[in-house]
Order: structure tokens, then sequence, then C-alpha cells
């Protein structure tokens, strides 16, 4: 492996783990709150295709960010309408929300289709390149890579050292000891899943702009299912999500760069890499009792009698 | 994952609209054709390439008229096709390679209908076979990237190791070998036709390896080009002719399908019945294929060989893909005077010698 290619293993896995980062801390926030939600691949969809055509039409990039956070913040309330206001199982909700979100997807990019973009603009952080034996190419990033760990950070900080997540957290673990409490499950449990899908479209915008640089149908791949998983293997912890995310989009950048040096694998076993590699850190992982689920995760709040 | 938004029902409402008009009476004296597309009509790759062919048709015959069903599922293809032929279509285009089947299950049903399909291998009394030998001509456009490289490493980002895609992939490294002996193909394969994102990290896994021209075949060209763009190194296009402008500085030049003039034989044919059905592989000479203009970047030296060699093949004096021809594992795949042919181009599972990456 040359220099250039372990310098591209490492932005790769930077650029690539970045969108995770934003599901999964969206993921734990509503987790946290005790719904497991699915339908990320469909509010990322939603994310990406509104990202796309606002900053097509308007050809400002963060107007696109903007427009998707927040229409994947309006598109998530959906599922909080049915699994907190209306009680529906919260898989079923979250299913409908990911095909739902395949299909309006497609309708808003679909004058899109074809098009390309420039790109969200790459800067480095002032003071790198005078570190050395750091490549300037090894540090050369959008906004939103250079904001995900603060973010990630933040989001630690509001779960554990604030009221507000202590509300929330308690909500996720017994909403019956909330209630009785004073707390307003649905009010907290619906502020949950609009940061929820605040993050997820972000992370979607961050794939049609910044990665991709184009909208294709259905071009998440799953990314919305390996943040679920990848949630598990934080343990529901926002700062060992920085972790997961890490090492799944690592071993995806692995999987290309061993490919490109030839290694002489089979590029269907290197298209397992990241999935074994996930299914192997849970594995290791999923032992110790500190950090598990919440207590409420998945069950609907019927009210206090 | 492909769903379609609304296609069907439109289509449906058009159907039954035009049905209570009398459309079948109407359908006597003029033609209509049908188009089925796997995915939409403006994907700058080869959903569009049917696309414009459908609309050169429509120019070229006045008086015929055009059903298009977009995002049309394997499962859905069959009522999809009864419908249109309900509404009087007497000639189909079913243009995605998985409606191969589909197509023949109702051709069998309806003999008086002419289908015809791309890239797949069947043959029936009214289902027709036809595609561009791209396989051959991508030597012209490995020639091209053999000349331009300056790293002598040249890239192809794929989607699946389809026989015919490995076949592609054949074809570019043999031009490329053929004047640069020194260049090495890297071929990079995703998974999927449709992950924009992986195939830029694809793209982006080459040029960290010293790559410096890059072709693909994928659904859409559009993240790999722009990928190679910004990193400053150069593309070569497939299946669009138009994807240059992706690529203002870098772009070197392009395969793309020109299925226009086949289209409207084809259809003046069937009015005429003189249809035949027929096992059809045709290249430049034919008009199945075109090179695209060529970048600015492109010296002049680079063109002209470039286009001597299309000559060439429109001469029908070359086939590349004449042995000997050795594998990755130096074991001779075709022999000595022998030539791969035509029928054989969806059944490679090999890579030419010289080609980093793995076939299966």
């Amino acid at each position: 492996m040359n220099l250039g290619s372990l310098a591209g293993l490492l932005s790769g896995t930077i650029m690539y783990g970045t969108p995770l980062l934003y599901l999964t801390l969206g993921e734990i926030i509503g987790q946290r709150a005790g719904m497991v939600n699915l339908g990320l691949e469909g509010i990322m969809l939603v994310g990406a295709s509104v990202a796309f055509a606002v900053s097509v039409e308007t050809g400002n990039l963060w107007l696109g960010i903007g427009a998707a956070a927040l229409a994947g913040a309006a598109f998530n309330l959906l599922y909080a309408y049915l699994a907190v206001s209306r009680g529906a199982n919260q898989l079923a909700s979250g299913l409908a929300l990911m095909f739902f979100g395949i299909g309006i997807s497609s309708m808003i990019g679909r004058p899109y289709v074809g098009q390309g973009t420039v790109g969200l603009q790459r800067f480095q952080l002032p003071g790198v390149t005078s570190i050395p034996g750091v490549s300037a190419t090894m540090f050369n990033y959008d906004a939103i890579v250079y904001l995900a760990v603060p973010l990630a950070f933040l989001i630690w900080v509001a779960l554990f050292r604030t009221r507000w997540g202590l509300s929330l957290r308690a909500v996720g673990e017994s909403p019956s000891a909330a209630f009785a409490a004073g707390r307003r499950i649905g009010w907290i449990r619906y502020q949950a899943a609009l940061a929820c899908g605040l993050l997820a479209g972000i992370a979607g915008a961050h794939l049609s702009i910044a990665l991709a640089r184009t909208w294709t149908e259905g071009m998440t791949g799953g990314r919305g299912f390996i943040a679920v998983a990848l949630v598990i293997f934080s343990k529901w912890h926002p700062l060992r999500a920085i972790v997961g995310a890490l090492v799944f989009g690592g071993a995806v950048t692995l999987e290309l760069q061993l490919q490109a040096q030839g290694v002489g694998v089979s590029p269907f076993l290197l298209n397992m890499l990241p999935y074994v590699l996930t299914l192997g850190v849970l594995l290791i992982w999923s032992g110790a009792r500190r950090y598990s689920a919440p207590g409420a995760l998945g069950r609907v709040y019927q009210g206090e009698e | 994952m492909r769903i379609r938004a609304g296609g069907r029902w439109t289509l449906a409402i058009v159907l039954i609209v035009s049905a209570l008009m009398g459309g079948a009476a109407y359908a006597q004296s003029n033609l209509v054709i049908g188009m089925l597309l796997p995915g939409t009509k403006n994907d700058a790759g080869y959903n569009q390439s049917f696309y414009d062919a459908l609309q050169q048709v429509e120019r070229d015959l006045p008086g015929v008229r055009t059903i298009l069903a977009e995002y049309v599922t394997d499962a859905e293809a069959e009522s999809t096709m009864e419908l249109m032929i309900a509404q009087g279509a007497r000639l189909i285009f079913a243009s995605g390679f998985a409606l191969q089947y589909p197509a023949i299950a109702v051709a069998a049903r309806h003999p008086d209908v002419v289908f015809m399909h791309p890239g797949g291998w069947e043959v029936r009394p009214n289902f027709s076979n036809y595609f561009a030998t791209t396989q051959l001509h991508f030597y012209i456009m490995g020639v091209a990237a053999g000349l331009m490289t300056e790293t002598n490493q040249i890239g192809f980002v794929a989607g699946m190791p389809l026989g015919f895609t490995l076949g592609n992939v054949n074809g570019f490294h043999l031009g490329a070998r053929s004047v640069n002996p020194d260049v090495t193909t890297r071929l990079m394969l995703t998974f999927s036709w449709g992950d924009t994102t992986k195939e830029a990290a694809a793209a982006q896994a080459l040029l960290d390896a010293g790559v410096d021209v890059i072709s693909m075949h994928l659904d859409s060209p559009i993240a790999v080009i722009q990928t190679v763009e910004a990193a400053g190194a150069k593309t070569i296009g497939f299946m669009s002719l138009d994807a240059r402008r992706y690529a203002p500085n870098g772009w070197i030049t392009g395969l793309g399908f020109t299925w226009g003039d086949y289209f409207t034989q084809s259809a003046r044919a069937v009015m005429d019945g003189t249809w035949r059905t027929g096992f059809i592989r045709r290249g430049l000479a034919e008009g199945f294929l075109e090179i695209a203009p060529f970048g600015d970047a492109v010296p002049e030296d680079v063109r002209e060989a470039v286009l001597a060699v299309a000559e060439d093949f429109k001469a029908g004096r070359i086939d590349p893909f004449t042995g000997p021809i050795r594998d990755q594992r130096g074991e001779v795949r075709i022999a000595e005077g022998e030539v791969w042919g035509n029928e054989k181009m969806g059944d490679f599972d090999w890579l030419v010698e010289g080609i980093v990456g793995e076939p299966q």
C-alpha cells in the first residue's frame, strides 16, 4: 500500500463515517426516549433529495442542508404521530415511514436525476498543515465533517448533564415513573423525534451534496439500518457512537482500498467486510451490562389509568 | 430498491381514457409503440439512451403514437405490456436487461406483436435481441486512456461483475495495452448499480492508488466523473454522450449508445410487415455506438490515433479479442488465431492479464 492509499484510508474513514455518525446520534436520542425508529432510511432519503433539490434551485448548499434538516424533522413527526400519539407499534411505524420516504424522495428528486453539483466546499482547519508529518490532503473536509465530533459531545452533555436529558432518559427507562415525576411523556418523545429527524436529514444531505454529489433513487443503500446496529454497538452512548461510525466507515473504505490494491481476495468477500466487522464487534461488545438498552425501548406508552 | 412514483397510475388512466375514445380503431392505421424502462428517462445514462431513440422515432415517423412506462419492475412488466397491447401497441421496446423473460412470456401470448429487447440472448419469432458491441469498442476507449495516462495506471468502476461488464474491462485494457505496454488497469466493483456514494468512494480509492484515467459501467456516471474531476484526473464516459459537462477539464472521450436510426428502421419494418427477428449485435459502423467529442485537454496526436482505431473498427479491420490472449493467471483463454465471438460477450468470467482486480 502506498502513502496515497494510506492517507485515502484515513480520510475515507472520516468522510464516510460522518453521515453514519449523524444518523446514529439521531437514533440514540430517539431510543434514549424509548423509541426504536426503523424509518431512518426514509428520513435520510427525504433529506438527501430535499438538500439536492434546494441547493440546485437556489445555488446555495447551506440552504440545502438547512432545508434537509427541517424536512427530516418534519417527516419524522409522522412517525411520532403514529408511535406516540396514536400508540402504534414502533417497528411497523418505522417501516411504514421508510417506504413512504423512498416514494416521496423519488418524487422530490425526479426532476433532478442526472444532475450534478459542485459539492460542499472542503477546507483545512488553520494550523493543521504546520504540524510536522501531516499531509495537507489528509485533513481537508467539509464543515459537516468538522462539526460531527463536537456535536457528539454536545449531545452527550445534553443527555447526561442537563435536566432535559434526565427527563428524556427517564421517559425511555420508565415512562410511568417519569409521568409520576410530572414529566409530559408525549411532548418529550416528540422533541426526541424532532431531533432524530433533524440529524437524519443532515446525514442525507451530506450524502447527496458532499459525498456522491448527485441524486439517485434509493441512494442511501441501507445506511439507515447500519445506524440502528451502530446504536446497539455504541450502547446508546453518543461518544461511543463516534467509534462505531469510524469502524464502519473504515471498513467500507478498507474494502475499496484493498480492491484498488488488488489483494487477490474475492470482491464478494470484501463487500461483506463492513457487515462481518459489525457483527463481530456486536458479539464482542454485547456482554457488559453497563449502558444496556433503555428499559422501555420499543414499548408503547398507553398513559396512566 | 425502486419504487415508481405515480407512473403506473398515470399510465393506467391514459390507457383507460384513450380506450374509451376508440384508440383501438386508430391503431390500425398508425403504429403504436410501447416502451418500458427500468429507470427514469432522464438519467443521463442507460435509460435515457433508449428514450432519446424513441423521441427520434416520433420525429422520423409522424403519426406513430408512443406509450412510455418508467420505473417498471420485473414483477409488473408483464401487466404493463398487456396494458400497452390492449391499447393497440404492435411494437414493444422492453428496454431493460431483466425484462427479457417477461417480454418472452407476453410475446408467446401475442404472436402479432413485435418485441425488441436489448442485451439478452433469447430469440423468438416475434422477439428479437439487439445490443451494441461495447466490449469490442471499449478497445478504442482503452487506446485513448493508454495514451493519456501519465502514471500508467488506469481504472474502471463497475457495479456487478457480469460477463458483459468484465468484457468491457477486458476490451478497455487490451486497447490501452496496444498503445502503452506498461499500463495497469485496476477494476473496482461496488456491488450495486446505483449506490452513488460508494461509487464516489471507489473512484477516490483508485485515485489514491495512483490511477489518473477512469472509466465506468454504472447506471449513472455522474458521481465517478465529478470525483475524478475534483481530483484533477481524467474521465472516459460510457452510455451517455453528454456526460462531458461534468468534466469540463478532465474529459477525454466516451462511448455512447445511438439507437435512434435502428428504432426508426424497425418501426418502419413493423408497419410494412417486413420485420424479421434475430440476434443482432452491431457497433460503430452500423450506428449503434458513437465516439463522444474529445475534451479540450486531449492533444491532436491522441485524437488522430483514437480516430484511426475507430476507422479500423468501422472497416472491420480489427477484432480486439483475437488470440492469443491470456488471463490474469497466465492461462491462454483465446488461442492463437481464434476470436471470442459476439455471442459469447456475456460469458466472460475472467480478466485479461495486467488487470488488477478479481472477476469473481
